[in-house]
């Protein structure tokens, strides 16, 4: 019989984490609004399917303001012509964010009167068999800005813009009705110098309520280029506090980390108190930001790293291969298992913690990593036996010492998470009663 | 004394960072893998400098006599360890800067990055930097090798760490020049294009506190027994490499640049040292120089 006999195992996806958790306004590129509005990005979700220098791009956006008023601006490494971009579907983000999400896994104590008393060995949980279920071209030459290319793909207009200067790209676009944020000026000409281009996107009304989406999807694009980077200085002109973006990094060889930022891994298989099952989200959001503190608010962290073969405990059932080509994922040989490993890099930046833009590498790093967090519930039913004592004795000492993780993961007042935690008493047995029973 | 030996100091260092490192960074390098570079390295380096050169030398002992010359007492020591502190330092290079999965990666970097030493060599000098050529062998020959240029952080502490460390080493071997001569035309360079671009300067100044590129600057490029000798040579020499690692940085996207940039112009060494002479660098020069019928060798 097993010593820690796994009833459900759960997961809280970092979806509705996110939503409940992330004030998040970022992304790669800036939105540009076309009336006096203020603008905010919301939290983006970008995907990047890369094989040699080869790369699908999925940029998946939660644009909170009114449809018409959206227009959006990112450098990009080459002209992407019309059968290069295309609309994504917004499923396959939820489902790369399902199944990379950290995740909550509970564990039930036995009856410690049950004959095998090895329940008092620490590190049990982990010793304990691996959790099965989850729940879990028109030129302006005045200007210097070229058209290079314009076509329409599903609800999106899309320009491919190339400048030779950031004063006349500035004008074009303020000509063309796009309102720019202040300071975007300084911080194109760097790009247009990288020789980069400039994909437009805004939406086709007609087409948006001809098709009555209830938001917008993802935009998809296909390149070639040894640039293996996402710009998030432009991100960062119209936001007013730190932003998160969460990357999925698919690639046939192994992790992807970055070059210039250090990559580190969150926090990961701690024990903490039951009760956090139903605040997860919360918890989530505080470890997260205690630990980005801790880390001086300029590192990027991993919260998943594995290859979507298999998952253990799923968050979420790994991805079929029609929905990993629909990630993007181009690299698939039919009839042969596929070879994707995803790396989950969460980013929370700021303007001086973050001065460069984000620059990635592949590895062939094949070690497999997820942000888990453990809880274990005490056994509640009537214990009398001689090892139900050492039992509640044990137990006492590692419910204070997850709530003492706790507190040191989340910065949570102590004293609230103890009346929070409910702490078990140790009940002694008389010592008459090893007699009189 | 032991510390006159700058390997020690070295040594000392070195190890240093790779226990902050694994402390402080978490990194990914397994244990196990710190112990086949480690292997991999003295072993090799026992093989080449010691085992073969006492083979052959029996091998002579045995032939001169039946030449009907008199026997003369081998010199060749089976186990003479003071060569192995270079190793040990390369060794310690290959833990701190390459990452792979399995230890035949490894044993690869750690063998060829010692034997490289012995196979390439040019009037009795090696011109490939060992842990250099190490890691460039890994990253050709494997697919299971890599480096993670952004693990050390732009911290200020560890910008302070490698400075003087590195200074401290440097100041025993006299090697602050190239050191010096490489982070100055890297950060004009760097300093022009940022400028050029437009960029703000705190991306000039995130760039170069990449504690990656001065543990480099401060402690591969500067192994004095692989570069050129003479101090005018090693400053062209520290400018190439600043020039090459900043057209394969900025136009290639090689995240390995300065790697791929000192493995590609050390044989410039050869050419540097035939154009200005200089005594060739010996780690126990003062040492030696009390022991009679040693001489150095003038490249």
């Amino acid at each position: 019989m097993k010593l820690f006999r796994i009833l459900t195992t759960f997961l809280v996806t970092i979806a509705t984490l996110f939503s409940l958790a992330l004030p998040a306004e970022a992304f790669c590129g800036f939105y540009v609004a076309k009336a006096d509005t203020d603008l905010y990005n919301q939290a983006s979700q970008v995907a990047i399917a890369r094989d040699g220098d080869r790369t699908i791009l999925t940029m998946a956006n939660d644009y909170q303001g009114d449809v018409q008023d959206f227009a959006l601006v990112v450098p990009v490494p080459v002209i992407l012509t019309e059968d290069r971009v295309r609309v994504g579907d917004p499923k396959i983000m939820q489902r790369l964010d399902a199944f990379s999400a950290p995740r909550l896994v509970e564990y039930f104590d036995e009856n410690p009167c049950n004959p095998r008393p090895e329940y008092l060995q620490r590190g049990g949980t982990r010793g304990a068999p691996a959790p099965q279920a989850a729940l879990e071209e028109s030129e302006d030459s005045t200007l210097g800005v070229t058209v290079e290319a314009s076509f329409s793909v599903g609800e999106y207009d899309i320009l491919i813009l190339s400048a030779t200067e950031s004063s006349g790209l500035e004008t074009w676009l303020i000509n063309n009705g796009y309102k720019i944020p202040p300071g975007a000026k300084e911080l194109l000409q760097p790009y247009i110098r990288q020789d980069m281009k400039f994909f437009v996107a805004k939406v086709n009304l007609a087409e948006y309520k001809q098709a009555g989406y209830e938001f917008l999807r993802p935009l998809m694009m296909a390149y070639e280029s040894p640039k293996f980077m996402l710009p998030i200085r432009l991100g960062m002109t119209n936001a007013k506090q730190d932003q998160d973006l969460i990357v999925y990094l698919l690639s046939p060889q192994g992790q992807t980390e970055l070059t210039n930022y250090r990559t580190v891994q969150v926090p990961s298989n701690v024990e903490i108190p039951e009760f956090v099952k139903n605040e997860f989200g919360d918890f989530y959001k505080s470890m997260f930001q205690t630990v980005y503190e801790r880390e001086g608010k300029k590192v990027a962290f991993l919260e998943y790293a594995w290859n979507m073969q298999t998952c253990d405990p799923c968050a979420a059932e790994p991805l079929s291969p029609e929905e990993l080509e629909q990630a993007g994922v181009f690299w698939l040989q039919p009839g042969q298992r596929p070879n994707v490993f995803i790396s989950r890099l969460h980013v929370r930046y700021t303007r001086d913690k973050f001065p460069e833009d984000l620059r990635f590498q592949t590895t062939a790093n094949k070690q497999n990593f997820q942000g888990r967090y453990v809880i274990r519930h005490p056994y509640k039913g009537e214990m009398n036996c001689p090892a139900a004592e050492p039992y509640q004795q044990a137990l006492q000492q590692r419910q204070e010492q997850e709530v003492q993780t706790l507190a040191n993961l989340t910065r949570w007042d102590i004293q609230t998470i103890r009346d929070k935690a409910n702490l078990s008493q140790v009940q002694t047995t008389p010592w008459w009663r090893n007699i009189w029973n | 004394m032991l510390l006159q030996d700058a390997r020690i100091s070295q040594i000392i260092f070195l190890s240093l960072f790779l226990f902050l490192g694994l402390s402080t960074r978490d990194w990914t390098l397994r244990p196990d893998l710190i112990l086949v570079a480690i292997a991999s390295c003295l072993l090799t380096q026992w093989l080449l400098s010691c085992f073969v050169p006492f083979v052959k030398s029996k091998i002579r002992s045995y032939q001169i006599p039946k030449l009907g010359v008199k026997e003369v007492k081998s010199r060749v020591q089976l186990f003479e360890l003071t060569c192995l502190r270079s190793a040990a330092i390369t060794a310690l290079g290959l833990c701190l800067l390459l990452r792979c999965n399995d230890y035949t990666t490894m044993a690869i970097a750690g063998s060829l990055a010692i034997a490289s030493k012995f196979l390439f060599r040019h009037k009795n000098k090696h011109f490939f930097n060992p842990a250099n050529f190490g890691i460039i062998a890994a990253l050709i020959l494997t697919q299971d090798a890599w480096v993670s240029p952004g693990q050390w952080g732009t911290d200020w502490w560890y910008l302070l760490l490698f400075f003087c460390t590195g200074g401290t080493i440097l100041k025993q071997v006299g090697r602050w020049d190239t050191s010096i001569a490489f982070l100055v035309a890297y950060t004009l360079l760097e300093g022009l294009r940022n400028y050029w671009l437009g960029w703000s300067w705190d991306v000039l100044q995130h760039e170069l506190m990449s504690g990656s590129l001065l543990l480099f600057a401060f402690f591969m490029l500067t192994d004095p027994r692989s570069i050129p000798n003479a101090t005018i040579s090693r400053i062209i020499w520290a400018v190439a490499i600043a020039f090459l690692t900043f057209i394969l940085r900025n136009q290639f996207y090689l995240s390995t640049a300065v790697f791929w940039a000192l493995f590609f112009l050390s044989p410039l060494t050869i050419w540097l040292d035939t154009i200005w002479s200089a005594p060739k660098f010996e780690w126990l020069k003062t040492i030696n120089k009390r022991l009679p019928n040693q001489s150095f060798t003038t490249s």
